[in-house]
């Protein structure tokens, strides 16, 4: 049995995944963890957290594919790559069926081309602003005083949506607070929101082609209420996997697993290093 | 003596200027006054009333005309008139720096460049509608970060001696930004300065389509801070007026439109039907 892992540095939360090819490809163990300022020590901490978790050694890993903001970070990655590509990728793991990819995460959103083989035919990500991520509906929450988890299941219950007419986080706060000041209710401020984010997630996914199986991944796809509102303006039903919090980290380690076989480096490589840089 | 009020409702603090209702138009400020805004903008202009008739030694019932401006202009009850934030910003600019014909007005959470004519009347406007980028919330965001009072960031940035450039113009997508220079170890006078660079170079911008000339005036509570008019400076390639209060401009502002308005309401109602 071969073993590779596929690390995720995203903005907020760092994703590692154990993959193992055994005539197919398992994944082994899954680990989060926050990023904080520390980007190379979240990658170990959530890399040696995923061995501990199925108690393979880290030396046993023969190759380890980096992904996410803070990629080029990771001290004992032996490849990088995009999260654009990961995504694509772990999502056409998950959902062979899968042509293209919304994702959203915790400082951007992405929409992506997926062909056959689950690579990147076209993409288009936000870059000039935070909305439609997970930073945008963290500071919702906030102002509101609840929990992150909390906003998705909350905005289930409203009848009247509130209209939310900009989508800049700033501006929304004070939306926010100007709504509740009226005695709108939580869950109608904060189905507002969400519907705000799905439009504008949509017009940026129509940049792409959208065809059919739609997959969603990142963080913000645990956000119930972020999915029900994209499904409604998309006017579709999208592939939603528990792993979709991990897919960049899945995709990466499936790239790993491949590139092990087409390199020789793994007998080069010195997984050591992974566990014992950093002390 | 009868007073006119003139209170700037803006998103982050509420600002009251009171003048004299007789004598010449150009009356000279009688008191100021300010209070968090919060949500309850008739609660924040009462407070915010109140201090500016503490301060001028005068009390309530001498207010005989109140004009509102700013975001939350039109929340507050017990107001006689509301006047936009780019007309009374003018007005105010004007009657400070009456050759200035260039009015950039840097607040909390909007940023607005003006052009006016000699008699202070706005010609052209550009303000940042559908996002806090370039504002005020820039600053606060990352001072808070860098748990820094907002009060020190002026003069911190003003001892920079190699600034960081930031390059997002989200003031959500900058503090990743601005983590990232922090873990790199630039000093925080740097970042600063960088934030302040990066405001500057989206005004300057502004400016430059509104059609900017001759000498322009830094007004909004941005203009406190004097590493964002030292950056200002230094991307103009000249001076600019700061004015002493330059967060109260534009309650001024509209304290003498409201005297002007009522002015005129009183000599109509002076006025003699026609028999």
């Amino acid at each position: 049995m071969r073993i590779a892992a596929g690390v995720d540095v995203g903005s907020t939360q760092t994703k590692a995944v154990l993959m193992a090819e055994n005539g197919g490809k398992t994944i082994l163990a899954r680990a989060l963890v926050d990023t904080g300022a520390n980007v190379r020590k979240a990658a170990e901490n959530a890399f040696l957290t995923a061995c501990r978790d199925t108690g393979i050694p880290a030396t046993d890993v023969g190759f380890v594919v980096g992904t996410g903001y803070g990629r080029y970070n990771i001290s004992f990655g032996n490849a990088q790559l995009t999260e654009i590509s990961c995504h694509a990728r772990g999502a056409h793991f998950v959902c062979p069926t899968t042509r293209t990819v919304i994702d959203m995460g915790g400082q951007d959103a992405k929409a992506i081309s997926v062909g056959s083989d689950g690579q990147v035919l076209d993409f288009v990500m936000n870059d000039k602003c935070a909305a439609g991520t997970g930073r945008f509906l963290a500071n919702a929450a906030d102002v509101m005083g609840i929990g992150l988890d909390e906003i998705g299941p909350l905005s289930q219950r409203s009848t009247r949506p509130v209209r939310i007419a900009t989508v800049c986080t700033v501006f929304v706060e004070s939306d926010i607070l100007s709504y509740l000041a009226q005695g709108k209710k939580g869950e109608d401020i904060m189905a507002g929101v969400h519907l705000a984010i799905a439009k504008r997630t949509l017009s940026l996914a129509r940049r792409v082609s959208i065809e059919p199986a739609i997959t969603m991944t990142g963080g913000v796809a645990r956000n119930i209420g972020m999915v029900r509102a994209l499904e409604e303006v998309l006017g579709t039903k999208m592939q939603i996997n528990p792993d979709a919090h991990f897919m960049g980290a899945i995709g990466a380690a499936v790239f790993a697993l491949e590139k092990m076989d087409q390199s020789f480096e793994s007998s080069t490589w010195r997984p050591e290093h992974a566990a014992g840089s950093g002390h | 003596m009868r007073l006119v009020a003139g209170i700037d409702c803006g998103s982050g603090f509420t600002k009251a200027v009171l003048v004299a209702q007789n004598g010449s138009p150009n009356s000279s400020i009688l008191g100021k006054g300010r209070a968090r805004s919060g949500i309850n903008m008739d609660a924040a202009a009462l407070a915010a009333l109140q201090d500016a008739l503490r301060d001028a030694g005068l009390s309530r019932d001498q207010v005989h005309y109140v004009a509102t401006t700013g975001f939350g202009r039109y929340g507050v009850g017990f107001r006689d008139i509301q006047i936009t934030e780019i007309t009374s910003g003018a007005r105010g600019a004007h009657y400070l720096f009456p050759s200035s014909r260039c009015v950039l007005d840097v607040g909390g959470q909007s940023t607005r460049a003006i052009t006016m004519g000699e008699s202070g009347k706005v010609r052209t406007f550009k303000t940042n509608d559908k996002c806090a980028a370039g504002s005020g919330m820039f600053i606060v965001r990352a001072a808070k970060y860098l748990e820094i009072p907002l009060d020190d960031v002026g003069g911190l940035s003003l001892h920079a001696t190699n600034p960081q450039p930031i390059s997002s113009v989200c003031a959500v997508l900058a503090e990743s930004e601005i983590i990232n220079h922090v873990s790199a170890g630039v000093s925080v006078e740097n970042i600063l300065r960088g934030i302040h660079d990066s405001l500057a170079e989206r005004a300057v911008g502004m400016l430059k389509r509104v059609g900017m000339q001759g000498e322009v005036t830094l007004i909004g509570g941005v203009a406190l801070q004097a590493g964002m008019v030292k950056a200002l400076q230094e991307k103009l390639g000249a001076r600019v007026n700061v004015p002493p209060d330059c967060d109260y401009v534009c309650a001024l502002g509209a304290a003498l439109l409201g005297h002007k308005r009522l002015a005129m309401k009183e000599s109509l109602a002076a006025m003699q039907p026609v028999s």
